[in-house]
């Protein structure tokens, strides 16, 4: 999940930003907010259980 | 208007064209990056490369899911789509290589992600060298 991150934040600050200042602002926004919306998610679905495999087709 | 403003305003609504679009847009869509290359951004070019490629390596590390069309699943062709994104690591991968990741593989979800998402990149990145190559954007 962090490297996933970590990647798709890099992208879109060189996609998006021009100046490195705004990438710099924009990778950690993006950044912080999928690692921690992530943990956030995880963390009310742990009440749920996980239910068994899925079949392999 | 004066006769002054008006060339200037003419500029501002029709942008100077910086390459072919379409030689831009399938030397991005080919090989992640190169479009930015061949307009000039080499170290845009470069980063974007590395990025769609550590994003393809780690899917095909995880032993993820290449997508291909199959019938009777219609999210099957966006799948593939995506994955044909990559360009020619796609066509290698799929028809020299004959891969298909590896079903029982625990990374086969996770690996198949990073495939879907190194794709999608390279399908923004052909949106953006075509702007670029049009002179609608920096």
């Amino acid at each position: 999940m962090v490297l996933f991150s970590f990647l798709v934040s890099t992208f879109f600050a060189a996609l998006w930003r021009r100046t490195f200042r705004d990438q710099v602002v924009l990778f950690f926004q993006l950044f912080l907010g999928m690692v921690l919306g992530g943990l956030v998610i995880a963390w009310l679905m742990y009440p749920f259980p996980a239910g068994p495999p899925a079949p392999i087709p | 208007m004066t006769d002054e403003s008006e060339p200037q305003a003419a500029q501002e609504r029709e942008p100077e064209p910086r390459g072919n679009p379409m030689l831009a847009a399938v030397a991005a869509w080919l090989v992640p990056g190169a479009g930015h290359m061949i307009l000039g951004r080499w170290r845009r070019g470069l980063l974007f490369l590395v990025l769609v490629g550590v994003s393809l390596a780690v899917g095909l590390a995880l032993d993820g899911k290449l997508w291909h069309i199959t019938r009777g699943q219609p999210l099957s062709y966006l799948g593939t789509f995506a994955c044909a994104g990559l360009g020619i690591p796609y066509f290698v991968l799929r028809f020299a290589m004959h891969y298909q990741g590896d079903l029982v593989s625990q990374g086969y979800e996770y690996g198949a992600a990073f495939i879907l998402t190194g794709g999608l990149m390279n399908l923004l990145l052909i949106l953006d060298a075509w702007d670029i190559a049009r002179g609608l954007k920096e």
